[in-house]
């Protein structure tokens, strides 16, 4: 998600929270409020004007975020769709707000009222502010708190959610925060009636909304069209490696592809890699070939490893890097120098099939994962000078896999019993990655006691971002790092039907 | 847990709090009994059934401790302390993958699993879930004693994972259990022998 769009998100939120103001319950909030606040309880009302907006801004975040939380749980992986249904709640709100068409479907409910009178007044405040936090407990003053919920949900984001519900929070209490410290003076009195003889000023916002709508909607579709898939993506393919506007990936049955602004073609080979205005595959007869352009009209062929076969490539301006395998089942993993063929360095060996991952290339940067029983490791060596170092590396519990480096920008698979998280951080910091996808971990697991059993005191077992029982049928795989866009190979239990997903960055 | 019941465990918590090692005296009386030739009064006087005693969380778990977290829920482990799947024995990896010898992740048939390209999937690290549940909570912990229950037709040893430490991972007071002396349990696991009972 742009946080151009969260930004507009959390300013349509907030206008849709000042426009409840113009409701039954806002006004009788700022009037409980308000009318109390004498100098001898003043103490007392103060802390009511804050409960209030502590339980509007939980309330705010509890609709949103639960929302949002739903719309996660109920699967991930479809990034531009979500982004796309988002867009076209946000434009239909908008439309309708900047028309200022009667709000339906309305809700005509209040909040008890009772509850003044029965309970403490900073309590009922609290509570007061939770049910108009919630939103659709009392009346609705636009649209765009049905299209902030529907987005929410269709958004699967909670960081969205809450964002939206804190906002929204925010701008229920506002008019309450600004009016009822005064209200027992001129002032105060004249604005609660300007409220309440204005519907003008709640047309105005709702015109508000309708922009700030607009305008999310416009970077959302944005980003659906950033995270759609190119069209040859919609079919099966894996090893993604993207350099600028352009893309290869390999796809299973028939080799490797391009995707460019100026259309999709088909790269006559397997393992296709690409990264500083060149481009690298195998050839059908197994021969390493580099080009600077593509259709390439005489490719440069390198030296296959003899006994071996490659299965990994990475290449930028000045280095190639290669992983092979022998007939013994021992992988290496070494770079040629693309100005001196005959200048190799090599960087990894294993005895291990799969312990050398896919590598990726940067300049003169190249990050690979090296992982058997003992640990994972996420190693860097710079070519130019060969300094070696490690990025992350994990003795227990966890397996990085997957890495793409463009400039110092580190994307990177992590696993652990729980959950599969791709990360996008700095390879200078690669510890302090943020999660930009997160799937659930594959394996069955169980509940961590047996039926029949006193259960308990077992919560160090459990996985609290997944349920007991079979995990999820993906499995992160391969990765490419571009400007705007993170690509990550999906594979299903049939690896053949491995995909290609785009997330906007 | 209702409250009655957690009261009563605690009380129950409290009384292996109090002694060296749980069940000596039990068994010291069941042997006097025994020797004195009141095969009755032992019956009447001890459990009966170690399988009739309210186990927490798995067969053979008395008292409260809680499980040491392992890769796929229940803390089952080799006789090395490596994890297994509970269900079924199979070994795991820290990621709960089941592995073979080579700890490559296989699928339900033993077959290497490998990618979209056919290379095997990256093995992952795989350690031992008594001293991995230490480091992850900051405690140097190592499988001291056992206790053999019969559980589903088989011998289990459970096995305490204990330290240095006076607390347990359930974040209250830790019990001796069956640790070494002046050491108590942190974590539970448990290993299923071959012994049929």
């Amino acid at each position: 998600m742009l946080s151009g769009a969260l930004a507009a998100i959390a300013l349509a939120a907030l206008v849709a929270g000042v426009a409840g103001a113009w409701s039954p319950c806002g006004f009788s909030m700022v009037d409980t409020i308000g009318t109390a606040l004498g100098d001898v309880r003043r103490s007392t009302m103060t802390l009511a004007t804050v409960t209030f907006t502590v339980g509007a801004l939980a309330g705010g975040a509890v609709t949103f975020g639960g929302l949002a939380l739903v719309g996660s749980l109920l699967g991930g992986g479809a990034g531009g769709l979500r982004d796309a249904v988002a867009a076209a709640l946000a434009l239909a709100a908008a439309a309708a707000d900047w028309r200022g068409l009667r709000i339906a479907p309305q809700i005509r409910r209040q909040v008890p009222e009772r509850w003044r009178w029965i309970m403490p007044l900073p309590l009922a405040c609290a509570l007061y502010g939770v049910l108009l936090g919630l939103g659709f407990t009392t009346f609705v003053l636009s649209f765009a708190v049905w299209a902030l919920a529907g987005m929410s949900f269709a958004a699967g984001s909670l960081a969205f959610g809450l964002i939206a519900g804190v906002a929204f929070g925010a701008g229920r209490a506002l008019p309450v925060l600004w009016i009822a410290p005064r209200l027992r003076r001129e002032d105060g009195q004249r604005a609660l009636d300007r409220l309440a003889l204005e519907p003008r000023m709640w047309l105005g916002l709702r015109r508000v909304d309708a922009i700030a709508l607009s305008f999310c909607a416009l970077l959302l579709g944005g980003a659906a069209a950033t995270a759609a898939p190119a069209p040859a993506l919609s079919h099966f393919g894996t090893d993604p490696s993207a350099a600028g506007k352009a893309l290869v990936w390999e796809r299973p049955t028939t080799g490797g592809w391009l995707a460019r602004p100026s259309g999709t073609s088909r790269i006559p080979g397997r393992y296709p890699a690409i990264g500083g205005g060149r481009f690298a595959w195998i050839a059908a007869d197994g021969a390493i070939t580099v080009a600077a352009r593509f259709p390439a009209p005489s490719p440069r062929v390198l030296p296959t490893p003899a006994g071996a076969s490659v299965d990994g490539l990475a290449v930028s301006r000045y280095w190639l890097v290669v992983r092979d395998q022998g007939s013994h089942g021992v992988a290496n993993l070494f770079a040629v120098s693309l100005a001196d063929p005959k200048r190799r360095v090599y960087l990894q060996g294993a005895g291990l099939p799969g312990a050398i991952g896919r590598p990726s290339l940067s300049g003169s940067h190249v990050v690979w994962t090296y992982s058997d029983s003992l640990r994972s490791t996420l190693y860097e060596v710079n070519l130019a000078t060969g300094a070696r170092s490690i990025l992350l590396q994990s003795v227990r519990n966890v397996l990085y896999s997957n890495p793409s480096l463009a400039g110092r920008r580190l994307l990177y698979e992590r696993t652990d019993r729980c959950a599969q998280d791709v990360l996008l951080g700095s390879s200078a910091a690669a510890a302090h990655a943020r999660v930009i996808l997160t799937l659930p971990s594959i394996v069955t697991r169980d509940p961590g006691y047996q039926p029949g059993y006193v259960q308990n005191y077992n919560t160090a077992s459990l996985c609290h971002s997944r349920r007991t029982g079979p995990g999820a049928t993906t499995t992160l795989g391969p990765t490419a790092l571009g400007a705007t866009t993170a690509w990550v190979s999906e594979s299903p239990p049939n690896a053949g039907a491995t995909r290609i997903l785009a997330v906007a960055i | 847990m209702p409250s009655e019941e957690r009261r009563e465990r605690s009380l129950s918590d409290e009384v292996a709090r109090s002694s060296s090692r749980r069940g000596f005296l039990e068994r010291l009386g069941g042997a006097v009994i025994a020797l004195a030739g009141a095969p009755a009064v032992t019956a009447a006087l001890l459990p009966a059934d170690a399988q009739a005693e309210a186990y927490t969380n798995f067969c053979g778990h008395t008292y409260t401790t809680g499980n040491c977290p392992a890769p796929t829920g229940l803390p089952r482990i080799d006789r090395n302390g490596y994890p297994l799947r509970a269900s079924d024995g199979v070994p795991v990896d820290d990621l709960g993958r089941p592995v073979n010898s080579r700890d490559q992740p296989v699928d339900a048939q033993g077959n290497v699993l490998t990618d979209a390209d056919g290379v095997p999937l990256a093995p992952a690290p795989r350690t031992k879930v008594c001293e991995t549940a230490g480091h992850d909570y900051r405690v140097d912990l190592s499988l001291d004693g056992s206790w053999y229950r019969c559980c589903g037709g088989t011998v289990r040893r459970i096995r305490d994972c204990c330290g240095d430490t006076n607390v347990r991972i359930n974040g209250d007071a830790a019990l001796p259990g069956y640790c070494y002396p002046g050491r108590h349990v942190f974590c539970v696991t448990y290993f299923e022998t071959s012994m049929p009972c």
